[in-house]
């Protein structure tokens, strides 16, 4: 058989082939998110995937790995598949551009999950939680615990990458929470994270060797307990509410690790946020995007405090709890 | 006239391409058509370019394992050059042609950091290429104390998107790569002498190959490589980053070793890397649109590299005629 | 014991053995000659099980034998021991001997190891062999003799009737040669048939009770060794007379010397000068270690000089790189064709090129003449007469090891040399190919080249040599002009460096 023949053949079955590639019924949204590492990820996609059931759309979820040129290859993989819409938890606020901008060319809704995008002219809509807002209540809250102990406390300050605007966000909400309690307050430690369990880990360490009489820590994340718990246990100042030498201690989620710790009593507080209504908010602002309705640009998650005076009340709507 | 069959045991990654092609086709909603049809060349591409420069080391039986860092080092060193942020130069062509400099001249730099010491130190290419990895990501994450580099100019960030001739920018690029590597290979002496000092180097030096500047030559090629997948890279996440393609060390290895390039050196053609790489873009796109999670695809990706290193090893042998 | 009956092996439309007949009796040792090509290792393989006979019948101690895969053969009694090892280097000398299965403990322990008995069974077959070296040796401090004897005493352990060695001395001295044939002989006191395949017909002759000279796939004589003339073997291997084995030179030895070697160290301790005339060929003679090829390769620039010049074409050299003495004309012929002559898997067009690929870029770009360079290793391969079936796609270890050499030939004549350094350029090679080697050989020389001939056959030396040097632990203990050619008393200064 001659060459042309043969390639002929050959195109003629792929497009016979390529004509029976099934079609899917209903309208798919597609979920893209940056790392399943931690709990609250894991809680979120869930979360997600949870609403667009609910609302009658098939899903398709990727996850990127921390890998931003990988995340912005999936979204293009989604746009092939001809996805109505997207849900993306973007590595970070700048290289979700490109990808805010690809979805425009391609007409498909986007709304940006957690975190929000650098200014840019594109369109999409982010739903991200209040993280000042919430972790001044939080902090807030344990301070007014720590007046009420008569005492004058030494704190502890666990910060996030700081290329991250939530955890600039969550500094923010601390610095101003315990600026309006100097006589109670003195911030003796700040220790810089990186979103890393060591860091954390040998931060935390090192500062309590330093300042022994801390009496007064808040983490920017919850999954960082770990290693902020281990560190407290080595320094002897792991102990429960009303203990002596009980540290006020506070943080910022909702995961689970607060919420067994709330149960068992050694976390006075912890910024929780809403995970539930954040992703409902995502997938309801691409669906009525795709309903031709406007839809803001921000949808703020107010969040709450959780405590041990409100503990039975809220923790429902803990998604930490469900773990 | 060449019959297909025989061709397709030559090179049996093209077969396996298309087989596995026609395969999605039918299975996968979405993976047939002309949007998927372009999302895959724009994946492919910088992955393809990649995979070309570890194709020269991988033929001369060394191993380059320090591309994710030359990438890094070429986009920071690019981002910083170009970005409005730091503001260097005021004309935006000027800015680029200096930026996209910049990032050749590193990933040469470093490449040829690697071929020194390669052929000097006569330590294994594996040692002195994961130390060098080591080195330059820690450098690229130190220089910009791990922050990325943002507000780089229009006329780099829209060039993946500009078409000339209905073919976006980035497949010239690589059509260009192909070509100059091509012509490498084949046609000139340090070619030949790549694929000698591959097949056995005692033998190249007897014959008066110069193996020193041969193996220094491939690295360079490699590095140079690196940073033009570096540039696209930059250029569609608008980002110059110190964690750059960090991840894309498997896929890179994986398509040249699925290709039929042999570790062993000597043995390999730049068609087998492309249809290597081909494959390897598709497996991503595809286990993506049947929505399979990340470690999974993982699994699987690995998988099919042992399968294809397995199956290039057992390959029937030519009866030797006594 | 053993026999053959019209064994007939075709592959695809090629018949490579004719209907071979032949009987090994018990205890007997048979030589089996013949050019490579001739059929002998098809023979061998369908004796080891490799492939099946299209025709024929085998019979082994009296049942039809019909292997399928080489451990039927083991089975059967039949051992094969071959020129290239199958030892595990890393390992020792016990592990190797008892890799296929270690005898276990009884009882409890039976899935241990029983290293007593291993040891005992190690030592005794060491001592059957005559190796007197501890089991625990690992494989790689052993020179190829004793990695042989390793070999035949793991052939041992199965209590073979048969053992086929298939050219077992190319890689070994002549002393561990000596050490072999006497176990050989032990062997057949042993009632041991043997059957032993070799191009040095001087072993053949000296340990075969009959021999065989198989020439292109048919059986052409079974003669008792004794009554068989060493060139009545030749002639019915190649199926001609070869009336004058060392063909004449027309050539008239040039006044000047073209290369002068002034005090070259390639040893630390001594000094070599010599010198080589025009269209002169100069061989040199030495056991093996009394540092011929040293010398080359130091001059070559393989080795460290530590000191000494070499004046070549009238220009004065101190540092020596292949890659410059390529450039000037001078090339050495590798004696270890495996390791670093050939590209084994690359084409016969790829090999030849190699060395002088750089007189083929073009000017402006540099792309290389293909079209140039194709033309001249053509015009290389047939003037050395290198069979091959495709030029640019079979890879070149299929070739016969005389045309892998052929190959290495065609590499440096493309260069045009002006002085060849030849490592043994005709060990482990056939007749014909050999005499061709030589043929090749003078026809350079006539076109005013030089040549340095390294050998350990002293007939090769007394044929092709215009003079010869005579070597003996590092030093030139001898020179012999072609007119003053004494076999025994070059052999004397190659002993013994007493004189001078």
């Amino acid at each position: 058989m001659p060459l042309y023949k043969q390639i002929l053949y050959i195109l003629w079955i792929l497009i016979l082939f390529g004509s029976c590639a099934q079609k899917r019924e209903r309208p798919v949204i597609g979920i893209s998110f940056e790392t399943l590492q931690t709990e609250y990820w894991v809680a979120s996609v869930e979360a997600v995937k949870a609403e667009c059931e609910r609302m009658g759309y098939d899903f398709i979820v990727a996850v990127a790995n921390g890998d931003a040129n990988r995340q912005f290859e999936q979204i293009n993989n989604f746009i092939s598949l001809g996805v109505s819409g997207i849900v993306i938890a973007p590595k970070d606020s700048h290289t979700v551009i490109p990808i805010i901008k690809a979805a425009n060319r391609a007409g498909i809704p986007i709304a940006v999950y957690n975190r929000v995008p650098a200014k840019n002219t594109g369109e999409y809509v982010t739903v991200v939680a209040d993280n000042l807002e919430i972790s001044r209540n939080t902090v807030t809250y344990m301070c007014e615990l720590a007046k009420a102990s008569g005492k004058k406390h030494k704190a502890l300050v666990v910060l996030g990458d700081l290329g991250d605007i939530n955890a600039v966000n969550r500094r923010e909400g601390f610095n101003q929470a315990v600026k309006a309690y100097p006589e109670t307050i003195e911030v003796v430690a700040e220790v810089p994270s990186e979103w890393n369990q060591e860091k954390a880990l040998s931060g935390v360490t090192n500062a309590l060797q330093a300042n022994p009489d801390i009496s007064f820590i808040f983490t920017s994340s919850d999954f960082l307990f770990p290693a902020i718990v281990s560190a407290m246990k080595s320094a002897d100042k792991y102990y429960p509410i009303g203990h002596p030498k009980h540290v006020v201690f506070g943080g910022f989620d909702g995961d689970a690790m607060a919420y067994r710790l709330l149960k068992e009593g050694y976390l006075d507080a912890d910024g929780v946020q809403d995970v539930f209504y954040e992703c409902e908010a995502s997938v309801q602002a691409v669906i009525e995007r795709l309903a031709g309705k406007s839809v803001e640009t921000t949808i703020v998650d107010p969040g709450f405090v959780i405590h041990q005076d409100n503990f039975d009340e809220m923790s429902s709507k803990m998604w930490g709890a469900s773990f | 006239m060449v019959s297909i069959k025989y061709y397709l045991s030559q090179n049996s990654i093209v077969g396996v391409c298309i087989l596995y092609y026609v395969l999605m086709a039918l299975v996968v909603p979405g993976f047939f058509g002309a949007n998927n049809t372009w999302n895959l060349v724009y994946n492919f591409i910088p992955l393809l370019i990649l995979a070309i420069g570890q194709t020269f080391v991988i033929l001369t039986a060394g191993i380059d394992l320090s591309i994710t860092s030359i990438v890094a080092v070429a986009s920071v060193v690019g981002g910083y050059l170009m970005s409005a942020d730091s503001g260097l130069f005021s004309s935006p062509l000027i800015t680029v042609l200096v930026g996209i400099t910049g990032m050749v001249l590193a990933g040469a730099i470093i490449g040829l950091i690697n071929g020194i010491a390669v052929t000097r130190l006569r330590m294994p290419a594996f040692m002195v290429t994961l130390t060098s990895l080591m080195f330059f990501s820690g450098l690229a994450i130190w220089l910009t104390q791990s922050k990325s580099i943002y507000n780089l100019p229009t006329l780099l960030v829209d060039a993946p998107y500009k078409t000339l001739l209905g073919l976006p920018y980035p497949v010239y690029l690589a059509g260009l790569v192909y070509l100059v590597s091509y012509l490498i290979l084949n046609k000139t002496l340090v070619g030949e002498w790549i694929y000698a000092v591959g097949t056995n180097v005692k033998t190249s030096w007897l014959s008066g190959v110069n193996i020193t500047s041969t193996i220094v030559f491939v690295y360079i090629i490699s590095g140079v490589c690196a940073s033009l997948g570096a540039m696209i890279y930059t250029a569609r996440l608008e980002t110059g980053s110190p964690v750059m393609g960090q991840n894309v060390l498997l896929d890179v290895i994986g398509a040249v070793i699925i290709g039929g390039t042999s570790l062993f050196g000597g043995k390999g053609k730049l068609q087998w890397t492309a249809a290597g790489a081909l494959l390897m873009t598709m497996l991503d796109n595809s286990l993506n649109l049947l929505g399979m999670s990340f470690f999974l695809i993982m699994i699987v990706k690995g998988a099919i590299i042992l399968l294809t290193a397995l199956f290039n090893q057992y390959q029937p042998k030519s009866l030797v005629h006594a | 014991m053993l026999s053959l009956d019209n064994i007939r092996k075709s592959f695809g439309p090629v018949e490579i053995l004719k209907g071979i007949s032949f009987t090994v009796r018990k205890g007997q040792t048979l030589g089996l000659v013949g050019e490579n090509g001739a059929g002998k290792s098809t023979l061998m393989n369908i004796l080891g099980g490799v492939y099946e006979p299209n025709e024929g019948q085998i019979q082994f101690n009296g049942n039809p034998y019909r292997p399928a895969r080489v451990s039927d053969s083991i089975q059967q009694g039949i051992a094969f021991i071959h020129q290239e090892l199958n030892l595990f280097p890393n390992l020792t000398i016990m592990e190797n001997l008892f890799l296929n299965e270690f005898p276990r403990k009884q009882g409890l322990f039976k899935y241990f190891i029983d290293q007593k008995k291993i040891l005992e069974q190690s030592q005794m077959l060491l001592k059957q062999v005559g190796l007197s070296v501890s089991p625990f040796t690992r494989v790689s401090d052993l020179t190829n003799g004793p990695q042989q004897l390793v070999e035949i005493a793991k052939a041992l352990k199965g209590q073979p009737r048969l053992i086929i060695f298939d050219e077992p001395t190319t890689a070994l001295s002549q002393a561990e040669t000596d050490q072999l044939l006497q176990l050989i002989r032990k062997l057949k006191q042993r009632q041991v048939s043997i059957i032993f395949i070799s191009h040095n017909l001087d072993e053949v002759k000296a340990i075969s009770d009959t021999i065989a000279v198989i020439r292109d796939g048919s059986l052409i004589k079974v003669k008792p060794a004794a009554q068989y003339a060493k060139s009545d073997i030749i002639r019915d291997m190649v199926g001609r007379d070869l009336e004058q084995f060392f063909p004449e030179r027309n050539c008239v030895i040039g006044k000047l010397p073209k290369l002068q070697v002034n005090d070259l160290n390639v040893d630390g301790k001594n000094q070599l000068s010599f010198e080589i005339k025009e269209r002169e060929v100069v061989g040199v003679y030495g056991l093996v270690g009394a540092g011929r090829s040293e010398m080359a390769r130091g001059l070559f620039g393989l080795s460290r000089v530590y000191q000494g010049s070499v004046k070549w074409n009238g220009v004065v050299y101190d540092k020596f790189k292949p890659r410059q003495w390529i450039k000037q004309g001078v090339v050495y012929l590798t004696e270890d064709r495996r390791e670093e002559g050939i590209l084994s898997f690359k084409s016969v067009l790829e090999n030849v090129q190699l060395a002088s690929l750089h007189q083929f870029v073009k000017a402006g770009f540099g792309w290389l003449d293909h079209k140039g360079i194709l033309s001249g290793v053509k015009e290389k391969v047939k003037a050395t007469r290198v069979k091959y079936q495709t030029l640019e796609s079979q890879p070149v270890s299929e070739l016969s090891g005389g045309n892998q050499q052929k190959v290495l030939l065609s590499r440096w004549l493309m260069t045009n040399p002006g002085l060849l350094m030849l490592d043994e350029p005709t060990k482990g090679i056939d007749i014909g190919a050999r005499e061709e080697i030589y043929h090749l050989i003078n026809r350079v020389v006539e076109q005013d080249s030089c040549v340095l001939l390294i050998s350990s056959e002293i007939e090769e030396l007394l044929g092709m040599c215009d003079r010869i040097l005579v070597m003996n632990q590092g030093r030139i203990t001898a020179t012999f002009p072609k007119t003053d050619f004494n076999r025994s008393e070059i052999l004397k200064y190659a002993l013994n460096a007493t004189k001078e």
